[in-house]
């Protein structure tokens, strides 16, 4: 398909630039409630992504040529009216009028760790056998049993070309992993619900994490509501890569983007600080790392081909660099990094269990219902899914009520973990501490 | 070719599918199969950039077998004649089938084709005229306050097609889905804020028309936002706008009540059935037929034709929403809400058009009866726990009201949070106006598909942080 595409891009009238990705995929699916399938499926898929790009007079005089482009996606059935596709994105490529940019040219990819051998040659072993891990590791659980689970395993391969001579192909896999348990306690019932995404099955050690889950469902069962205050707050572990990255909608990640920054949407500059109030925890450093072994957002290249970069976004709480695409690196003259990779954050000065030292109370969130600081803002609230209260030596779980707060307020005076974990995208302490949260509780 | 047929290539790969179900069921007992495309086009004004586009397309085949126990599924993009019965023999093969559970059934026999009636219809536009539409916004827009750093103009116009078969069923639909969102972005120097009018459904451009006033009301409170407080934390009387209402009924209470969550032991409202929840002067209700809503179709994607469903009727919860497997599961009728994100997902219990029904108080009078409270605007984002009942919805902004009047003073962003059933049924008054918004709802944090939610204005207590 990707040539086909390809040779067509070149016959194309009014096709100044393009880019073409060839992405096919393969996905076994797998279904359970209780111990008992719900189902299986099998999913084949094979798309070309492609952008054309028309250059084009200004209709102002005083403006240069100007640029436009146009996104389309040839599916197999496109295949025998491909000039008809192309010629559409090319009509509306020249409706608009954007400052000239380029395309990356062609570059040495590094070679990564981004698929599972064991995922791409046994997909359905692979899937059956963690369901099969689960179900033993809650054998010896007592009032918990496995209300549902999914499993995905999937497989994609994609080959990349541009008009400036790029040519790359990376071979990747993807594991989802979803699961609810349920704990019961006299005639109450509650339950934990955690989903991971990995790139291979040995980063989830599924016994471990079910013990986890378990014991998180047993305290949700007798959990209280925490109380209404200010109070120091310690998030940990999936809450707090959740808080911090967001699945890629975090305002660090956009607010570093030179895309925001040309757009007058991030008030970002570099070499300055990053927090509107003096810092005064652990110095915040932050890499983009599209180089991480086995990470989520790693790749040999990005979308428009920009070989894997690890890049310092922000060191000591300062502005370093903004990440950016071609375009938009062109616009700011600065140079591109490629798209955002998984967050990396340096670890802190603090083993993880002085962070929830003190008299209290204090605090610590486990699970959040959903967190997704405002992406232009950082301003957040997030109901306690689970959490703890540690008060007088004493600890209780807790759930319901929220935190509240500013993302770079409270990161300012943030204390981080010396301890480091990895969870598919994000890879950074284990814990923070916050020294101040609004808590809405009974 | 106008988009009310089918494309050709649906057309054409339509004409197979029963033949693909007599194919399937010479084994299994029993066995569907859908078609499902989606595209459409996608235009971008801010200050700075322009952008026409496709929005990204997705089509594909499903092919669905009963086993007795449970259903298994292949499905593929390729819709060759050849590579679809291929598809279908490989899965085939490979089904183990028992008898011994209950035979599916398969339905009334049904053949229609439907499409979205709409006044102005989109397609007769050329993509230019919608660029103009979103450059001219954007202009009126940009002008309206030297604070505005930028302005970004959104239309999106996505034509979903479905052909379903099964052994008693052909059913084909188009459903046009349109939506326009202007975006202010303002700043003090120090701070940058936003806000949002949004229009959407299913029909022509009737439905997404932005007036100068709401323009003008949108730089008013994008600019107000600028001054806004944290909410002090605690209970508080609160009078809901139709977005906030609908996200309180469409995360609060809408994914406890999907009966594959029953299934699964993880819905309390399964204790409720037939039971108070609400204040009697709530109902409740998921209708996928209510016409022009983002969240309508003509069928659901294993053949359901869409109808209402009275999720809660004066304060009593009656019943669920059903997918094919959880309602043979747990032996009740069906409802037409069973969906999938695309040809490459499950189908689950999904809502569509979810809402409060309207009731009878004027607005005005419903804020002129709160003491000190809040009247929250806008909402940006909330999430389901339909085991534990924890509310979580956010609201962009709030306005205080003292002494029955709004006093201008802004609180942003508030969160929403307390025990579902208290929260229904502290409802003391209910609006006599009517509102949807469109969005799309995800199951977890995937498998995401398009739904509105709304209702009238609703007076409730909640505790607010």
């Amino acid at each position: 398909m990707l040539e086909q595409t390809v040779d067509a891009l070149r016959k194309q009238d009014g096709v100044d630039d393009w880019l073409a990705r060839h992405i096919q995929k393969t996905s076994t699916q797998y279904y359970v409630i209780g111990p008992s399938p719900e189902s299986r499926r099998t999913v084949t898929s094979d798309q070309v992504a492609v952008v054309v790009m028309n250059d084009h007079p200004s209709a102002k005089k005083d403006e240069g040529p100007m640029r436009g482009e146009a996104e389309v996606t040839i599916l197999p059935s496109d295949l025998h009216h491909l000039p008809e596709k192309l010629s559409r994105a090319v009509f509306m490529a020249r409706l608009t009028n954007n400052p000239a940019y380029g395309l990356p040219g062609p570059s040495e990819y590094p070679t990564l760790d981004l698929a599972d051998s064991a995922m791409q040659g046994q997909p359905r072993e692979v899937a059956e056998r963690l369901i099969q891990q689960l179900t033993e590791a809650l054998a010896t659980e007592k009032d918990v049993r496995l209300s549902s689970a999914e499993v995905f395993v999937e497989e994609s391969r994609i080959d990349i070309q541009n008009s400036r001579g790029v040519s790359g192909r990376q071979m990747q896999t993807e594991l989802l992993f979803d699961f609810v348990l349920l704990a019961s306690h006299k005639k109450e019932e509650m339950e934990s619900h955690i989903a991971f995404t990995r790139r291979r099955a040995a980063d989830l050690d599924v016994s471990a994490l079910a013990h986890c889950q378990a014991q998180y469902a047993r305290d949700a069962v007798v959990a209280g509501t925490p109380k209404t205050g200010t109070f120091p707050v310690v998030v940990s572990d999936e809450a707090l890569a959740e808080l911090l990255m967001s699945s890629g909608h975090s305002p660090l990640v956009l607010r570093s983007a030179a895309q925001l920054k040309y757009q007058r949407m991030s008030t970002w500059e570099i070499e300055e600080s990053i927090f509107s109030k003096e810092p005064s925890g652990d110095p915040f450093t932050l890499y983009s790392n599209a180089l991480l072994p086995f990470g989520t957002r790693s790749g040999s290249f990005d979308k428009e081909g920009l070989p894997a970069q690890r890049v310092p976004i922000v060191e000591n709480g300062v502005l370093s660099h903004f990440w950016a695409t071609q375009r938009y690196a062109e616009y700011l003259e600065i140079s591109p990094t490629g798209s955002f990779g998984n967050m990396e954050i340096a670890a802190g000065s603090l083993p993880f269990e002085s962070l929830l030292d003190g008299e209290g109370p204090l605090y610590h969130v486990v699970a959040f219902s959903a967190m997704s600081p405002d992406p232009l803002t950082g301003d957040f609230v997030g109901e306690i899914r689970l959490g703890y209260e540690m008060w007088k030596g004493r600890t209780r779980p807790v759930r319901g009520g929220s935190i509240s707060g500013n993302l770079f307020d409270v990161l300012a005076a943030a204390q981080f973990s010396q301890e480091t974990v990895f969870l598919g995208d994000y890879k950074g302490p284990r814990g923070m501490r916050f020294a101040r949260i609004t808590v809405a509780g009974a | 070719m106008s988009w009310q047929n089918l494309s050709p290539e649906l057309t054409s790969a339509g004409e197979t599918l029963r033949e693909l179900v007599s194919e399937m069921e010479r084994k299994a007992p029993y066995a569907a199969a859908l078609l499902a495309r989606n595209g459409g086009l996608q235009v971008v004004v801010n200050d700075r950039e322009q952008r026409v586009t496709e929005t990204q397309p997705s089509q594909g085949l499903v092919l669905t077998v009963w086993n007795g126990a449970y259903f298994e599924e292949a499905a593929s993009g390729d819709l060759s004649r050849e590579d679809m019965f291929k598809l279908a023999r490989h899965l085939v093969e490979t089904v183990d089938v028992s008898t011994s559970r209950q035979a599916i059934d398969p339905g009334p026999a049904t053949h229609a084709h439907f499409v979205t009636p709409c006044v102005t219809d989109s397609t007769t536009f050329t993509p230019k005229d919608k660029l103009d539409l979103c450059m001219e916004l954007h202009t009126k827009a940009r002008r309206l306050d030297p604070r505005i750093v930028n302005v970004q103009v959104r239309y999106s116009e996505t034509l979903e097609s479905k052909v379903f078969a099964n052994r008693t069923k052909q059913l084909s639909q188009n459903v046009l889905r349109l939506r326009l969102n202007v975006a202010m972005f303002v700043s003090d120097g120090q701070q940058l804020q936003y806000d949002w009018v949004s229009k959407d459904g299913t029909g022509g451009l009737e439905l997404i028309r932005v007036s100068d006033e709401e323009l003008l009301k949108l730089r008013d409170s994008t600019v107000a936002l600028l001054s806004a407080e944290k909410v002090p934390p605690g209970m508080y009387e609160v009078i809901c706008a139709p977005d906030v209402s609908g996200v309180i009924a469409h995360e609060a209470f809408g994914h406890g009540v999907e009966l594959d969550m029953f299934l699964k032991d993880r819905a309390r409202a399964e204790q409720y059935l037939g039971k108070p929840i609400a204040s009697p002067l709530v109902d409740i209700l998921d209708d996928p037929s209510y016409s022009g809503g983002h969240g309508f179709y003509f069928f659901d994607d294993e053949g359901q034709l869409s109808s209402p469903t009275y999720i809660i009727r004066r304060g009593v919860f009656e019943r669920g929403l059903a997918d094919l497997f959880s309602a043979h599961s747990l032996r009740v009728p069906r409802s037409a809400n069973g969906r999938r994100e695309s040809f490459e997902r499950k189908v689950y219990a999904r809502m569509s058009n979810t809402f409060f029904a309207r009731g009878d108080t004027a607005v005005q009078r419903m804020i002129e009866s709160v003491e000190r409270g809040v009247y929250l605007k806008h909402t940006s984002s909330g999430m389901e726990d339909p085991k534990g009942w924890g509310m979580q919805v956010t609201s962009h902004y709030g306005e205080e009201i003292v002494n029955g009047k709004l006093t201008g003073r802004l609180f942003a962003p508030v969160g929403i949070t307390g025990y579902v059933p208290d929260i229904l049924q502290s409802v003391s008054a209910v609006g006599d106006d009517f509102a949807l918004s469109g969005g799309t709802c995800g199951k977890g944090h995937k498998e995401w598909v398009p739904v509105s939610s709304g209702g009238p204005h609703l007076k409730l207590k909640a505790r607010l942080g």
